[in-house]
Parts: structure tokens; sequence; C-alpha cells
């Protein structure tokens, strides 16, 4: 069963006061760059907004509409970037996309899956991972004289992404090393975080697979979990939690690096060059990346919350770290683009399958952002983002691989 | 019910199938029930997304040929977006929202009925302007801000309500045609309202805007003032605590409170004659709590304790062209405040109000009503003299804790607020109320308390708005307003015969 | 002639004017009618000298009442009794009707008071040419207006149309004003008057526009050296010194309240000048060319003109042609307009805010049948040729409505408005596109 009921009061409160389309009003300096939610703007109609969805999921929930393939399309169309939640929690106590994935799951429930889902969720049952690879060759790429450090709590998770980009995972090894950073990885019991599945609607396959790594942790006696995958991050911290309660700290690479910087423990070089970089935050790594805490309680009279509600509203993700690591490298000249940290627009990259033409307009969007911002390269750290936003008008950097290259 | 379709096909072939949608999941974004009404709207049977003047023009013929009601909608964020019946179609203004012009030397913007605050009051401040605008927030549409919604804007009190900034208006008449008013008429330009006499702009928008009853309003200019204190702010914080820094020693925000609303009107009044400060308003204690707390829950731990420290709270911000007029300006409010009995309140509520002193750090933070589970109602919207509206206070008071005491609305008697505007000639007042949705007889509540309050105006003789609209029990109101509602009625026989535009 | 003398007369007059089917024509003010007044032969003049009662001033909440025949020359001491004063035209005609000056969108002179086209209008009582009483915005209701507790200021409404607007420039062809409400403001205890003076108009329309958008001048105004003259100078010695004066003369006037007035006079007294320094312009307080003390100058803007002579007489017989500009675009209307019309004298003053100018040319004449017919052939081949340059005709007299009138669907749109307040069209026929 989906948990759209559970969101009756969230449902019933959108007064289309349209904050979900929109940056914030402390944000806005111009026109360009003010719109926030990649559907609404590529869509037009209302539906194709958190506003929208939260009206058809009030339909759904209260049996006045049914799910369908076209509801299925827009409600996988959409990025889950959480940029309308969070705006709209700027004032609110809703959760908007808490929402868009019930509607996800609901339209699951009675069906409706993208055949593209339908294939990640086969490709990581059969072989652990997203791309449908042999598990066997997760680790291909490790150096033949690379050494784990057998008594390490601390684990380097790669994540699928490794497939398509071991660099970033050797460059994180690089990182880890450098600061003296122990720590060790899991090897064939390393699968995919399946965060993933969680977000597409498909609950119970990654209850399965998260229930599964959770255990894996345990039995290894992990403390530590590091990624330089925003999504597997983005996934330990908003996602597992709702599965069970972990004293395991979830850290991303740009934390750790940061925090050796900041110790001492690792000093960057200088570019080769001077550059003018922007750094694109990723959703999963930014306003995605808090952590999620449980909350069964009751709504009462005037929307007090019994017991009381911790709401995720984006302050607390991973915004310094990459900015203050960026600034530390000499000759990289950092500048913003308008739609930055928690008000972040979305790569595209999470409907690259399910609707590859909103992906691409989303990316050009954020391309043009980039662009408009006058740097000659955005960095981020998201293997997702890199897929979307490499080969554009702007070099794509990746942040562990710039770290890296310059210790 | 849905289209025929034939007339499907013709208004498929004016906006493309891709602007035109039938689809349920669709149409469920545009008829849904909003917290604080209690019955759903009709669904649309179509929504169509028209890119230009001409193809609104061709819609409005087309559903005047098959007896389509249609209806103009922006943000949704008022009921009248919504259709009042079966067999109508939404055209949603998504894709028809330029700024076509800002011409900072005439002071005024051209823009397309899709444009939201958030495009436009960006745009304005870049070259030193600003304009008025209804309390919706930057998602609402300037548009309808201009031509349509009563709403007042809360740094107004040295500028004055959006209907008086509103230019030159196009708009598409219900029988097809496009009507240009204003010196539009003749060619002369977007900048003035009024044509050559007799006015046409007296049908675009009265007190409040026909909201699309006589007419879509495809393009209008908008007037725009100098921006007094400083242009630009500096941004800080991540959301949910955005702070904005005014870096000028031209700025400088007090808030006072008072203990009597006679006392506040007479500050008011007084600062009015001396044409100093920007923005004063006599704010609500409800909102302004809620506007200062993060969550229901932290709200429910800070009323108590906020409602005794500002019950009647003044909100002065002082902008001016000089430090020197700063320093002059202020001298005046603290004669007054002093003449008048108001005090100082805490500093860090001050503080709270310098850090958000923006008009749309303002407005978009007052949605945070709807933490208190969404049902809330403003009434009293209406606008006269200062002296009148704060007597319309006074009589509220002698009803309004029938209704607090008995736990039938939230129990914020006082939750009353007074814009002035043009320094004091007039003001605009507001009470908003709130009930508790989870009470199934909250709605009766809302009602019974709504109704109570019109009946007392009538009884007291006292002006706050003129009922509009169409039907039998409006024009009964009507009869009482100068007939205003046998009026509009004639003039929407003439203009709309066949009655298929929003009623 | 017809003398009502209260809004049952004026209604009865309209009800049996719909038996007759007689026009009516409504004058109330006293000559002379620069417009033309509104001359019919076939209808019966209703005029308003009677209905002359100051309804009300209100100190507190700032406006007046007034019935249609009260003038300036009885209205302006009387507010200055309570200490206020109105927002009014340069300089009017003593014997001019308050009411009748609002209505014709005479320009004003504090841009900072007007936020609106129509203002200092507020609400107005009025009968339409179907007979009934309208009466508007706040003044509406709830009830009989004897019983209605507010002020009765707010002009919008009621509801959705703002009717008082259905009058501004309509000639009495919707419906007859009995009384109007009226925005006033508190007389400043402190004044200070620059004259600004150029040979170029340019530099000044654009000081006005920076200034005015900053809300620093109370009264403000730019005249020509002509109209200047003919307006201030009371002998043949004044004119003869004003004939040195620059081609163009800015009036502007900043002032102080009852609470430090001098210090307010001082720090905007000192924003005139910043202004004028950057736009390469020198202020003065007493020009050498004034052959009078400056202070009478700045008596006569606030007051009208209680002369023998009204200054629009001293010449000849005035005709005018009047329009709107924004602030951008007077400069080249008003080179034009002098190319197009021989000996014009020009008047322009910033209105609602600085955000529009409106241009007043004047020229004189024998009063004759010929004047007045190549008068209006001669305005309304510049207003074609003013047009294009963004000239905007909003107070179209004379043969003007040949011009602004011919659009179809605005056409046809007053045309059923007019259906409905006036369906007999009893109401100064002939007039406008009626």
């Amino acid at each position: 069963m989906s948990d759209l009921k559970k969101h009756q009061y969230t449902m019933e409160s959108c007064n289309h006061c349209g904050q979900c389309k929109w940056i914030l009003p402390a944000r806005m300096i111009g026109w360009d760059f003010a719109e926030i939610c990649p559907i609404h703007m590529r869509y037009s109609y209302d539906a194709y907004s958190g506003q929208g969805m939260l009206n058809m999921a009030r339909e759904v929930s209260e049996g006045k509409l049914s799910c369908s393939e076209g509801m299925m399309k827009l409600a996988h169309a959409c990025t889950a970037c959480g940029a309308c939640d969070i705006n709209c929690k700027n004032v609110k106590d809703m959760e908007v996309l808490e929402v868009i994935y019930e509607l996800r799951a609901e339209c699951a429930e009675q069906g409706f899956v993208p055949e593209p889902v339908k294939r990640t969720a086969e490709n990581v049952k059969q072989t652990h991972n997203i791309y449908g690879l042999p598990h066997a060759d997760r680790f291909a790429w490790l150096p033949a004289d690379y050494e784990d450090d057998p008594g390490a709590d601390t684990i380097l998770f790669v994540g699928c992404s490794a497939y398509r980009y071991p660099e970033t995972a050797l460059a994180a090894i690089r990182i880890l090393k450098a600061g003296g950073v122990r720590f060790r990885l899991l090897g064939e019991e390393e699968w995919c975080c399946g965060g993933s599945l969680w977000r597409s609607g498909l609950h119970e396959e990654a209850g399965e697979l998260i229930r599964r790594n959770m255990e894996v942790f345990r039995a290894q006696g992990v403390k530590t979990v590091i990624t330089a995958c925003a999504e597997c991050f983005g996934n330990f911290r908003g996602i597992y939690p709702r599965f069970e309660e972990t004293e395991i700290s979830f850290r991303h690479i740009t934390e750790v690096a940061d925090e050796l910087i900041s110790q001492g423990r690792l000093t960057l070089k200088g570019a080769d060059a001077p550059m003018k970089v922007t750094y694109h935050d990723p959703c999963m790594l930014g306003r995605l990346s808090e952590k999620y805490v449980p909350w069964e309680g009751e709504i009462r009279s005037y929307g007090l919350h019994v017991p009381e509600k911790k709401f995720n509203r984006g302050e607390f993700g991973v915004y310094e770290p990459p900015r203050r690591i960026l600034d530390a490298i000499p000759g990289i000249d950092r500048t913003e683009m308008i739609r930055y940290k928690e008000e972040t627009f979305c790569c595209g990259a999470p409907s690259r399958e399910t609707d590859p033409e909103l992906a691409r307009f989303t990316r050009d969007e954020r391309l043009r952002e980039a662009e408009a911002s006058g740097a000659e390269a955005i960095v981020s750290c998201c293997p997702f983002c890199r897929d979307a936003l490499s080969g554009g008008p702007v070099r794509y950097l990746d942040l562990t691989e710039l770290i890296a290259e310059h210790i | 019910m849905s289209l025929s379709r034939e007339a499907y096909r013709e208004l498929a072939a004016v906006v493309g199938e891709q602007y035109i949608s039938e689809d349920d999941f669709i149409l469920a974004g545009n008829r849904a029930q909003t917290p604080e009404i209690p019955f759903a709207h009709p669904s649309p049977d179509a929504i169509l997304l028209p890119g230009s003047v001409e193809e609104v023009a061709e819609i409005v013929k087309i559903c005047n040929k098959y007896g389509i009601e249609y209806i103009g909608n922006v943000t949704g964020c008022i009921p009248t977006a919504y259709c009042t019946r079966e067999n109508s179609i939404i055209l949603h203004f998504k894709r028809m929202n330029k700024i076509l012009e800002i011409n900072a030397e005439d002071r005024y913007a051209v823009i397309e009925p899709g444009v939201r605050h958030v495009q436009l009051y960006p745009e304005v401040r870049k070259l030193g302007l600003s304009y008025t605008a209804a309390a919706v927030g930057p998602g609402g549409s300037v548009l309808v801000n201009f031509c349509a919604t009563g709403g007042d804007h809360h740094c107004q009190y040295g500028t004055s309500r959006p209907t008086r900034y509103l230019l030159g208006v196009e708009m598409v008449l219900p029988n097809g045609e496009i009507l240009r008013t204003g010196s539009l008429q003749t060619d002369s330009g977007w900048f003035c309202p009024e044509s050559p006499g007799p006015s046409l702009r007296s049908i675009v928008k009265g007190y409040s805007g026909n909201s699309g009853k006589l007419g879509i309003i495809t393009k209008c200019a908008v007037a725009l003032d100098r921006c007094k204190g400083p242009a630009e702010f500096r941004a800080e914080g991540l959301s949910p605590h955005h702070k904005i820094y005014m870096d000028s020693d031209c700025s400088s925000v007090y808030v006072f409170n008072y203990k009597s609303i006679q006392d506040v009107c007479d500050a008011i009044t007084k600062l009015g004659e001396a044409e100093t400060c920007a923005t004063v308003q006599k704010y609500f204690y409800l909102p302004l709590t809620l506007m200062m707390t993060e969550s229901a829950n932290e709200f429910w731990e800070k009323w108590p304790e906020y409602k005794k420290i500002f019950p009647m709270p003044l909100v002065v911000h002082i902008a001016t062209h000089s430090a020197r007029e700063r320093e002059y300006e202020e001298k005046i409010l603290f004669d007054v405040v002093e003449e008048t009995h108001g005090t100082r309140i805490p500093r860090e509520i001050e503080r709270w109000w310098e850090e958000h002193m923006d008009y749309f750090m303002i407005v978009a933070r007052l949605q945070s009503v709807l933490r208190l589970g969404g049902s809330w109602l403003p009434i009293k919207t209406g606008a006269e003299s200062l002296q009148h509206m704060c007597d319309v206070y006074d009589q509220t008071q002698t009803f309004i804790h029938d209704y607090t005491n008995a736990g039938k609305i939230f129990d914020a008697p006082a939750n009353y607020q007074i814009i002035p505007m043009e320094y004091g000639h007039f003001a605009s007042s507001e009470l908003l109320f709130m009930w508790d949705r989870k009470d199934p007889q909250s709605f009766r509540y809302m009602a019974e308390f709504s109704q109570r309050s019109k009946e007392e105006d009538l009884k007291n003789h006292a002006y706050v708005m003129a009922p509009y609209g169409f039907g039998k029990a409006v024009q009964e109101q009507g009869a009482l307003y100068s007939h205003c509602t046998d009026w509009l009625a004639r003039v929407k026989d003439a203009l709309d015969p066949n009655y298929t535009l929003d009623i | 002639m017809l003398f009502p003398e209260n809004v049952n007369d004026v209604r009865k007059i309209i009800l049996e004017a719909r038996e007759t089917g007689k026009g009516l024509v409504p004058v109330s003010s006293g000559p002379p009618h620069i417009h033309g007044g509104s001359a019919n032969p076939d209808a019966e003049t209703v005029c308003f000298s009677r209905m002359d009662r100051i309804i009300k001033i209100d100190r507190r909440s700032r406006y007046c009442r007034i019935e249609p025949g009260v003038t300036f020359g009885d209205l302006i001491p009387k507010l200055a009794e309570s200490g206020m004063r109105l927002n009014m035209p340069f300089l009017p005609r003593a014997n001019k009707s308050v009411a009748a000056s609002v209505l014709e969108r005479e320009g004003v002179l504090v841009p900072k008071y007007q936020y609106d086209y129509p203002d200092p209008l507020l609400t107005v009582e009025a009968v339409f040419g179907t007979g009934d009483i309208m009466h508007t915005g706040s003044a509406s209701g709830p009830g009989p207006v004897e019983e209605n507790r507010s002020d009765m200021v707010l002009p919008w409404g009621p509801a959705t149309i703002d009717y008082y607007r259905l009058f501004t420039a309509a000639q009495g062809t919707m419906g007859f004003l009995t009384w109007a409400t009226m925005k006033t403001e508190v007389k400043p205890s402190l004044g200070s008057l620059f004259f600004i003076l150029s040979d170029e108009l340019k530099p000044l329309t654009e000081l006005a526009n920076d200034i005015c958008r900053n809300r620093v001048p109370d009264e403000i105004i730019i005249l020509d050296r002509a109209s200047f003259t003919d307006a201030f100078a009371d002998s043949a010695a004044e004119e003869e010194a004003l004939s040195g004066a620059p081609e163009w003369i800015m009036l502007c006037r900043v002032c102080g309240f009852d609470r430090y007035p001098e210090e307010r006079v001082s720090i905007y007294e000192g924003y005139v000048e910043d202004a004028c320094a950057r736009f390469g312009l020198t202020c003065e307080k007493q020009p050498s060319f004034l052959p009078f003390p400056a202070e009478k100058a700045e008596k006569m803007l606030m007051d009208c003109d209680r002369r023998e002579v009204y200054w629009k007489e001293r010449r000849g017989v005035r005709k005018e042609l009047l329009m709107l500009a924004p602030p951008s675009k007077t400069p080249d209307i008003v080179s034009a307009a002098r190319a197009e019309i021989p000996g014009a004298e020009i008047i322009v003053q910033p209105q609602v805010q600085g955000r529009a100018f409106r241009i007043e040319i004047g020229v004189y004449g024998d009063g004759s049948e010929g004047y007045a017919k190549d008068t209006d052939d001669l305005f309304l081949n510049a207003a074609k040729k003013l047009m294009p340059l963004g000239a905007y005709f909003d107070r179209p007299y004379g043969r003007l409505p040949e011009l602004v009138y011919p659009e179809p669907v605005s056409l046809e749109v007053i045309r059923k408005l007019k259906g409905i307040f006036d369906p007999d069209h009893i109401l100064n026929p002939g007039k406008l596109c009626f």
C-alpha cells in the first residue's frame, strides 16, 4: 500500500500560491532563471508542478481519479528534484515531495510503472547495479596495487556509477589515502544503494535491498560510510532511515575532504591556469540530503503536530564543503549561478530515460545558466549530474577528481 | 461533460494539439479544492494554453459558437479563477508570460497575463523602480494584481492601491473583438489609462476587477514608481531563514505597539500630514507571529507571549533619499509616537522586520498563515478613510468575541490590519480569521461569522466593500450600493449577451 | 436655461427631457468657455450655478465635498481656513467650477499628490441619462447616502466598475454631476520657490522627470516665456522686463509642513539644487529679469486668477490644443507643435507623479467664426502630425473627435455604454462620438 493517505493534510493544504514553481523572494534577482520546476517550465500546465501533483494525488487518494498511463508519465517526468518541496516548506508545514513519491508508488501499485524503471529494477535484481552490468566487474577498475585497510570501520561506498566513472572512485581513494583516512571497500558485498528504486515508487523492491545493505553494514561493523556519489549519499540520508534507525554516519567525500583540508591533513596545490568555475549543487547532496526522521503522530487543530515533527526544509544540506574546497584551490575563481544551494536547479538526469526530451530541456536550461554566470566550467560531484551536464557549452568538471588532481 | 468533437477540433486547430488537454489528471490541477473552500469546483472540460491575443480571440469566438463558458487563469490563487459550472474551459496563460517592455524613463511596464511578480519585480528593481502589489506573494500574477484583485500592498502607505497604477489595456471582448483602452485606443502608447471620454478604463476595473467577466485582458501596462530607499538588498542565509540587509543609511525600520486603535489612527494621520515614512502599517498580530516562527508547533509555543507583546503593532519603514532626511523623518516619527502613546517593542521583533523589510519577503512569509490548517478568510477587505476603517475595527469588536469565545473561530479578535495609502488619505483593512478545519462544523461557523460581519456593516451603514457578480442574491445586496450589480448586469448584457465569459 | 438647485431638480429635468426628447447641455462655470462651451441650439442648457454649496470640509480625513457650481474663487479661501489646499490647475479663473475642472481632466500643479489621472476627484453623486441617481465609490452605500457613515472618499467602484471615470472628459454625455468629493491636502507652513531657466525644453523635462519620481517638488510647472508673461505680468513694464527672460521657465516649489518645516525645506532645496547641477541647470530664487518679487509668483501659484482680466484673455480669444505625452516624448512633440502652430504659447505640466506631461498649447485670435474654424482645422492638422510622435489627445475639443474616435471596436463599446446610461441620447447630444 502506498502511504498517500498519510499525507492528506498536505494535499488538502495547497492554496495554489505558486511558490513551488519559482525561486524564493530573497534570491530573486531577475526574470531569467527564476523558474525552478523543470516540468512546469517544459509543459506549462499546472498539473505539471508540485501543486498539480498534490491536487492529482488528493483526487487519487479520495478515489475520484484513477491512476493512468498519462499520470504515470507525468509523475515520472518529474525529476523529483525537491525544489517544490523546499520552496513550499519555506513557509508551510507540508510534504510535497513525499506526496510525489507516494503518487509514484500508488501508480506502481496499480500497475503503472515506466519501462525504464522496470528495467532498472530488473537490473538491480539480477546484477545488483542499475546498469545490468556483471556484478563481478563492479571493482574491475581497482588497481592491482590497491591495499584495503581491513581493520577500518569506515567504508568507501563507490556506488553503481563506478562502472561508468571509475576515475571518480579512484580519485576518492586518492583523497582518503592522502588524508590518512583509514577505510576499506565492501568488494563483492557492495550492491546498489537502492534509493532510486524507492524514489521511483518501487518501495517493496527498494526495501529488500536497503535492509540487505544495512545488514551488510552491521555485519561488517561499519561505523562510517563515505561515498563520492551524491545520489547514494542522499539516499543513505533521506531514504534509509525509513527502514531502520542506525548510528552509522553517512558522509560525502566533499565533507571529508573539506574536513581534511581544515585540519591541515590535505593541502591543495594551485591550478595550472586560472579558471572561473561555478558550482552546481546536486539535489541529492544539497536540499535532499537532510536526514529523514520518521514521524508517526497526529495533526491536531490548527496544524499542531503531536509529537513534534522534524521537517526537512533544505537548510542543512551539504552546501559549504564543496565551495570551501574550490576556494582552497589557488587560481580557481568561483562564481554562483542564480539558482544555487537549496534553490539549485535540477540537471535533468533523473528523467533521462522516463522523459528524455524533458531531461534535455532541463540540462540545456542549467547549462545556459552556467554559461550566463561567466564560468568556464561547471563543477559538481554527482555522476548523474555529470551524465547530464557533460558535453555542453561549459566544460563539466567532477569535484572529487578535481581535488585529487590538486593534491 | 466533455467538449463536442467539433468544438475540440476547432480549439485544437487554434492552439495546437500540445496546448489543449482534456486528460482528467491534467484537469485535476485546475479544479482543486483549496483549503478555505468547502467544496470542489466543477471540472473544466479542457485546459488551453493560448500563445497570443489572436489565439485568445479565436478561442472566444469558438466558445460563443458552441456556447462554452471560458475563464482566464494564471495562478489559481483566487476562487474566481475556477469554473463555476459545467461545460467550461480554462484558458491558462502560462505561455503568454512575456514582459514586453520596461520603460524606465517613462516609468511603466507592459506585460502579458502570465507574467508573475517573480518575473517583473526583480527586473524593475534593477532599474531602481518598484510597483504596488497585493499580498499574494512572488507567484502572483502581475496582471491580476492590477486588473482583477482588490488586494493591497503592504508597503503602500506612500504609494497607493494597484488599481491606481493600471495604464493601457488590451482586452478580448466576449464577441472576440480586441479592445484597446487608454492612450492605446488612439495608438498613442501605453502610458495613460483614461480613454478620451467617456473613459473605457471605467469598465476594466472598479474597486475590484471584473475577473475577466467583461473580457479577457491579454496585455496591460502598469505604472512604476521610483523605489524609495535602497533599490538593492543583500540576501543571506538558507531557506527558511533567508534574511535581507538594506546596506544603507537611508533606511530604518521600527515597530511600535499601541493600546488603542484610535491612537494608531492618530499616529498614522499625523505621519501622513507630515508626509514622512515609506511604509506605515498597522499589522495583524497573528500572521506576524506565524511569520516569525518556523512551524505550527513553534507558533503555538510563542503565541501566548507574542500576543501580549504586540497586540496592535505599527510597523514603520523609513526610506529616504539621504541620511539627513532619514534623521529628520525619525525625529518626526518619535515625536508622533510619543504624542500618540506608542511604545517600542523588543528589538528582536524589530530586527525580524528589518531583515524582511522587502515587500516580497513579507508577502511570501505571509503565506505561513496556511500553517494553521489552511482555513482562513480575510473579511472587511475594504477601503475608505483611515478613520472609517478604524471605526469598522471598533465595530468588529462588538461581535467577534461571540465567535472567538465560543471557539468557533481562532481566538485572535484583534487580528485586524490597516494599510494606509496616499499618506493616509485612504486606508484598506482586513480582518483575517481562521477556523479549525478538523472541526466538522467549522465551515458553518465560517459562513455564520462572515454573514454576521456583512449584516453588521449594513446595520451600521458602514462602507467596506460593495458586492459584485451576478444572480438574484447578489443583485439584492447590490441594490443597497447604488444598484451597482444592476448596472454591472446591464453592461454584461451589452458586451456578453450569451454569458459565455465566466459568470 | 434651467437652474436646478438640488439633485431632485436635476433628476426631474432629465426625466422630463426623456419624455420630450429635448437634449440637455450642462454648464457649471462662468465665461469664458475656451473650449467652445457646449453650445447647442437644439438643446436646453442646464446651469449649475445655483448648486454652489460647499457641503463639507473635513480636515482630519483631508477632503471636501462640493456642488458643481462651487468655484475656485469660493473654495480656495475656505480650504485655507481649515489649513488645507486643493491640488488645482495653474492659475484657473476665479469663476471656474472646481468640479468641472477635474471632470475636464485639467492639469494639476502638484504631481506627487496625483496617483491616478482623475485625482483629486474622489466620489460623485450624479444623475444618469436614465434619471437614476448614482453615488460612486464608497458613497454608494450601504443604503441611502444620508445614512452612509463612511467619509465617502474612496473613488473606486462600487464593485467592479469605476463609475466616476465614466464622467471624466465625457462633457456631460453620461450623466450630470450634482456633487463631487475632492481630495485636499495639508497647507504647507513654509515654501521655497525656484525659478529654473533654460532656452531648451529638454533639460527641464528631464529635470522634472527626475525630481518628480523622487517626490521632491510640490508645485511644478514649465511655461514658455510668452505664457509666463501672460500669467504673471500686470503691466506693460513688467511685460517688457519679461521679454528678457529665457525661453523656458520652470517654477518648482518645495515645502515644509507643521513639523520642523525649515528642516524639510532645507533638505528638499538641496535635492532640487543637486538635480539642477546634474542636468547643468541653474536655479534661482529671484532671477534678474523678474520685475516683481518672487513672492508674487509664489502666491499666484497657490491661488486662482482674481484679476479683472483673466490671464488667458489678455491677448484676445484663446483656443487651446491639449494633449498628454510621456516624459521621453514631450520635447519632440513640443518642438513639432511649435513648427505646426504659429504663435503657439506652451505650458508643460508634469502629472501623476511625473509619469506624464500635460501639454497645453494656446493661440489667440479675434473670436470670429473664421478664426474658430481656422484654428480647429489648424489643430486637427497639427494633431495628425503630433500623434505619431506620441501625443495623446485625451480631451478632444473642436474637430479632434474626428481623429480620436474612428477606431471601430472602442467606438462600439462606448456607444453601448451610452445606450445603457443615456438610452435616449438626451445628454449633451452631438458631443464627442455621439
